[in-house]
């Protein structure tokens, strides 16, 4: 046999390619998992993972030289120095921003799941059926019903801690024993309860963070430094589930460095046969076959994949058909919110450094609850008891020195929202052939912005903030508006959508490209709304089903 | 305590966002052609000038039950911030600052900053912190009004013409104020002798009693 034939190539390591390779091999198929960065192995390769603050030589901040290094990435948190590592250097993989658009990606073994904020929730029955109810985008092909069952598939399997609240609007799955809360936030919870008479609610934020050893993991040892790699394997990332599943099937090649170039497309067939792959690191272009592929590359780079592919047959590439490649960007819109102090906490303090919040279901146009905009928002956030007690100005020394020693009088609390951004056809990304990557190729050029039903939520989503904790008793309640730049949600979603057309859609409701069935997109690239709740959970489901159909069809001689 | 928390409560102490952390803040639309102060200028300060920092900084946070800033080595630490983190500008001003030092104790206390009382030395930096404050309000003033003139510059809020702003340096002081904070409470000394420190806590509880006096978490 060929040495360069696949049954399945999977492109992209993260969240949803981890998921794609565990699936595939796990039914039989022989795996070739593509990664464009180097490989990160679990554990061994988290070198900042067991350091102390104090061992960073900037303790933890950025140097002008990284300021240099990565102007994108240098716009927010992601850039400091103990997470340098993962992500991608902006100076080697440039793109053109039409607007401002703040791209912050991971190219290494794992993606982003080695980063992310893991909070995993469902997207609920509304989410799926609001784009046909009120005219927006394209009707999602597939209902809530049809993803249940897999999203408990992907929560048994990936381990998901939370409560089980038996709330519509944000449904229950297959949890492990839920984070608690802390006083203040109870507190709060209780008295927010009451208020709105069980329209509100505050949850702990469900996350992938284990509570009970799996499989090979222990569980979470409140660290809180996820996002460093943890070598507990607390957390849900490909290193730490999906691909030791997938490698113990023996039937998976990894080969990092591996930049697919396009999928290779037969006319004849209307399949694709395989890809091509420049090697990063020599730059030597090699092909590689397979009866199916899925692409996995994250958003953006799954688009541009399609977009490089079968351009003889199409000018737009493959997907382009339905002229809506690359469109209906979305991204979770945020950065806005309010805060204040509990107070009566004073003798209370917290152990432990819980990596989750809290989380403030959607409530605005559910039931009859009707605004000027359509969807909602959700809150996120939680209450700690910050240190450092006010003093007279002008003082050092000891007295200073005690001040910032000991607790805050009382406990802060704070809460951002993240608001469902729409699909427009007008927010798109597209290739820019100007200009070239440290390898040669085309870059992408993002044109999105913030339209009219977002702008008008964000009133909402900072006056409702502010309302609910003045009702709830905090003190010193402030708001907060810190603007937006799209992208920075990293929650990019929407360019090969699903649908029922193949005129309007890139993707059927199995997530095949209607113009090359082999071909599998399962990635945020899918999406055909946003919802308001962070996406990652929907993108493992939806890939463990599109592997499941997959392989089903492969079965039965259909691909 | 997280870093941006941190850089939060040092600039509440030092009543100015902390220099070289204002990234953290950047506004909308800005975040175009930067152009930063290289940091491989070689950037060395002297043995004695490490001892002089050390030794300010120990007046801010002195040793007490628990050991201060010098423990800390927060001299040698402000040195790499500066060297690395500072835009050339920042790091001007500080070297600026840190030269004419011992000519400010020479003129008011005709004697070097080291060899100065304990109460001399408090009182030089309570007056230093003093009229740091206005300097520091002037330069605010002055940014405001450059922003101003950027902003006029480019009226339609061109994307391709937006520039990043840097703000003035600061004063000296309020430097060195804010990275003996910063460099005390995240070293090893300051994490675990003078605030408390677990590892790997290996769970959570929420609501544990609390007296006062009882030291916070790093």
């Amino acid at each position: 046999m060929d040495e360069n034939f696949y049954d399945a190539i999977v492109i992209g390591s993260g969240i949803s390619g981890g998921w794609a390779a565990k699936e595939l091999t796990e039914k039989g198929l022989n795996v070739l998992l593509l990664e464009r960065g180097r490989n990160v192995e679990h554990v061994k390769d988290y070198v900042n993972a067991m350091k102390e603050n104090w061992e960073f030589p900037h303790r933890g901040g950025r140097t002008q030289k990284m300021i240099e290094d990565y102007p994108v990435l240098k716009r927010d948190y992601p850039l400091n120095e103990t997470v340098l590592d993962f992500w991608a250097k902006d100076s080697e993989s440039p793109y053109t921003e039409v607007k401002r658009f703040d791209w912050f990606r991971g190219y290494q073994v794992g993606g982003r799941s080695l980063m992310w904020g893991r909070q995993s929730y469902r997207f609920n029955r509304w989410d799926f059926e609001a784009n046909a109810k009120e005219g927006i985008g394209v009707d999602w092909p597939i209902r809530y019903d049809d993803l249940a069952p897999w999203y408990s598939y992907v929560e048994k399997f990936a381990g998901i801690q939370g409560s089980r609240d038996g709330l519509d609007v944000l449904p229950d799955g297959h949890f492990m024993p839920a984070m608690e809360l802390n006083c203040a936030e109870k507190h709060v919870k209780k008295r927010l309860e009451e208020i709105y008479k069980g329209q509100r609610h505050l949850i702990i934020g469900r996350s992938a963070n284990i509570t009970e050893p799996l499989q090979n993991r222990v569980n979470c040892q409140y660290r809180n430094r996820c996002w460093r790699g943890c070598p507990f394997g607390g957390y849900f990332s490909t290193q730490s589930s999906t691909l030791p599943a997938a490698m113990a099937t023996n039937r998976l090649t990894l080969r990092p460095f591996s930049i697919v170039t396009q999928i290779l497309y037969d006319k004849n067939t209307k399949r694709a046969r395989g890809v091509e792959v420049l090697d990063a690191e020599t730059n030597q272009t090699y092909e590689f076959k397979s009866k199916i592929v899925f692409v996995c590359a994250s958003s953006f780079n799954s688009t541009w994949v399609l977009m490089n592919s079968a351009t003889d047959v199409w000018e737009g590439g493959l997907g382009s058909s339905s002229g809506e490649l690359g469109h209906n960007v979305m991204d979770h819109h945020f950065k806005l919110g309010a805060g204040g102090t509990v107070e009566g906490f004073g003798d209370k303090y917290d152990f432990g450094r819980r990596p989750t919040g809290i989380y403030v279901p959607r409530f605005r146009n559910v039931y009859d609850d009707k605004r000027d905009y359509l969807r909602g928002f959700g809150y996120q956030g939680g209450a700690g008891r910050g240190r450092g007690v006010e003093i007279a100005e002008f003082t050092i020394g000891k007295e200073l020195k005690e001040a910032m020693s000991v607790p805050a009088e009382n406990w802060g609390f704070n809460i951002t929202a993240f608001g469902e951004m729409l699909p427009d056809h007008s927010n798109k990304i597209s290739l820019d052939r100007t200009k070239k990557d440290k390898w040669g190729l085309p870059v992408l050029a993002m044109d999105v912005e913030l339209k009219d039903n977002e702008k008008r939520m964000r009133i909402d989503m900072v006056n409702d903030a502010k309302e609910m904790l003045t009702a709830a008793g905090l003190k010193n309640v402030y708001t907060y508006d810190n603007g937006y730049a799209v992208g920075s949600g990293i929650h990019e979603m929407g360019t090969a959508r699903m649908g029922r057309d193949p005129k309007s859609s890139v993707l059927n409701g199995n997530n095949q490209v209607w113009d090359a069935p082999n071909v599998f997109v399962t990635d945020g690239a899918c999406m055909t709304s946003s919802s308001c709740v962070n996406p990652s959970l929907t993108y493992m489901a939806l890939t463990a089903r599109a592997a499941d159909f997959a392989v089903n069809e492969l079965k039965r001689g259909n691909l | 305590m997280n870093r941006r928390e941190l850089l939060q409560l040092v600039a509440t102490m030092t009543g100015m966002a902390v220099v070289g952390g204002e990234a953290f803040a950047l506004n909308l639309g800005t975040g175009l052609s930067y152009t930063a102060g290289s940091s491989d200028i070689r950037f060395r300060l002297t043995a004695r000038e490490i001892n002089l920092l050390d030794e300010i900084a120990e007046t801010i946070i002195p040793k007490t039950d628990t050991p201060g800033a010098k423990a800390a080595k927060v001299g040698r630490f402000m040195e790499v911030m500066v060297r690395d983190c500072y835009t050339k500008a920042q790091q001007d001003a500080f070297v600026d600052g840190l030269k004419n030092f011992p000519s400010l104790c020479l003129e008011q206390y005709q004697k070097s900053f080291f060899s100065m009382s304990a109460k001399q030395k408090h009182e030089m930096l309570v007056r230093l912190e003093k009229e740091a404050k206005t300097f520091n309000a002037g330069q605010s003033e002055r940014d405001k009004e450059r922003r101003h003139a950027l902003d006029t510059e480019n009226k339609d809020n061109d994307f391709a013409r937006q520039k990043e702003f840097e703000s003035l340096p600061k004063h000296f002081y309020t430097m060195v104020k804010q990275l003996t904070l910063l460099g005390f409470f995240t070293s090893e000394t300051g994490a675990t002798k003078t605030l408390r420190y677990v590892a790997v806590p290996g769970r959570y509880d929420g609501n544990v009693p609390y007296v006062k006096g009882q030291r916070a978490w790093a």
